[in-house]
């Protein structure tokens, strides 16, 4: 599926994933996790700790999500990420059994997991795909830190929030190739907007503006 | 690793897949012990219940390493790198039908033989069921869903490789898993005598089905 594909990715680096679908972003994202090898060529220095959440979470199994986020972070080693669910909205999911989720509640049980232990490597399989509005400017702030402490992320996004992150590299997939899409700039001067809206909305609305890169003061 | 193990074992228990085996291994027990076993055929009895029970053993296996989803086993690779994932699901695997097989030596002490049998025959009536257990999860494993997709291919396969097992045994100790060997030698009294190539067969074979399914992991993941 993909052929004299080469892409060199450095510690702190975020990349986005794009093309049509069918063309091998899944195939791209699970060689980079270590969950197919490539027939030819290699992948070197992967980091260690490789967060993964595919595109759909598994939900059909029988446990809650606290149940199932502490075997997780058990096998992991590592705590049980509570801050992240309280992050993600989904604090109230915790006794909730994973089948009877929605989808998008089961997507955040997936990035939940990932994100726990501090990936060097986060793979990440359209990730904003379900997600309500808060919990996508969250995730695009939690992505912009896991980068800022030196992680690697990559992830195949259609809806296009991860543009938001700053230093995002797009890379797009297409004829068995990856090539690194041209960045859009835009030369446009800036101006100071005040908005009024009600207080308890607004750390969520700061926190979406800052991940997608606006200044908020 | 020991937390993964705990986890597959967690979700097979709570997904209730477990009664299956269980029902199998009772209505096993119940065939070869209903009517009581008199003095001096614990170690028969022991060798039938460790044949028969192969099979259950093997459907408990598979059950247990397709229990969870695909994409479950995907995350796992990643938290703990593939060949943990592979050693922890047969692991946990082991863990399962060993105490399916505990059951089955203990069962016969409470409510089968006439006379409780003597250490020898315990342990040998033990052993044969070890070797049950690792012949059954190699079978398991050999027939779970990364070597065999299809559900009914994967069912054909699984009974049709233990009868397969059971003809080819009757050929000779090294055929294939030696089960009905280990039948015969319980039943004329011959076992210590022929355990030594009993056991190195049963061995290999089992050592040779778990090569196979972790090579075939390998490749499909």
């Amino acid at each position: 599926m993909l052929s004299d594909a080469s892409l060199d990715l450095a510690p702190g680096s975020v990349a986005e994933i794009t093309g049509p679908n069918g063309t091998g972003k899944s195939t791209l994202l699970r060689l980079l996790a270590g969950l197919l090898r490539p027939v030819r060529g290699r992948i070197e220095e992967r980091p260690a700790v490789i967060g993964y959440a595919p595109e759909r979470f598994p939900s059909a199994q029988p446990f809650t999500v606290a149940a199932y986020l502490r075997h997780m972070a058990a096998v992991r080693r590592v705590a049980v990420p509570e801050e992240l669910t309280a992050r993600l909205g989904m604090d109230h999911l915790l006794g909730q059994k994973l089948p009877d989720l929605s989808k998008g509640s089961a997507h955040k049980v997936g990035l939940a997991q990932a994100l726990a232990g501090e990936p060097g490597l986060l793979i990440l399989d359209e990730p904003f795909a379900g997600l309500d509005a808060t919990a996508r400017a969250e995730l695009s702030v939690i992505v912009a830190e896991v980068a800022a402490r030196g992680g690697i992320v990559v992830a195949s996004d259609h809806q296009g929030d991860l543009r938001s992150v700053p230093g995002v590299t797009r890379y797009e997939v297409r004829d068995g190739k990856i090539a690194e899409a041209v960045p859009i700039v835009v030369d446009d001067p800036l101006t100071t907007l005040t908005i009024k809206l009600p207080q308890s909305k607004a750390d969520a609305l700061a926190a979406r503006l800052r991940a997608e890169g606006h200044e908020v003061s | 690793m020991i937390p993964l193990v705990t986890f597959r074992l967690s979700g097979y228990v709570r997904s209730h897949r477990i009664f299956q085996p269980v029902l199998g291994l009772l209505a096993v027990l119940s065939i070869i012990y209903a009517t009581g076993v008199p003095a001096g055929g614990e170690l028969p009895s022991y060798s039938d219940s460790a044949g028969i029970l192969m099979l259950v053993f093997a459907w408990a296996a598979r059950g247990l390493l397709d229990n969870e989803p695909d994409e479950q086993r995907l995350i796992a690779i990643t938290a703990v790198g593939r060949r943990r994932e592979l050693v922890a699901g047969l692991l946990a695997a082991l863990l399962l039908t060993g105490a399916l097989a505990l059951v089955a030596v203990v069962f016969p002490l409470f409510v089968g033989f006439a006379e409780t049998p003597g250490g020898a025959d315990l342990g040998y009536g033990a052993g044969l069921h070890l070797l049950a257990v690792l012949a059954g999860t190699a079978l398991g494993a050999l027939t779970s869903r990364p070597v065999l997709a299809s559900p009914a291919a994967s069912a054909a396969v699984l009974v049709g490789g233990y009868m397969a097992i059971l003809l080819l045994s009757s050929a000779g100790p090294w055929a294939s898993v030696p089960v009905l060997d280990w039948m015969n030698a319980a039943h004329h009294h011959e076992l210590p005598d022929r355990l030594g190539v009993i056991v190195a067969s049963a061995l290999a074979w089992s050592a040779a089905g778990l090569a196979g399914y972790a090579a075939v992991r390998r490749v499909r993941g």
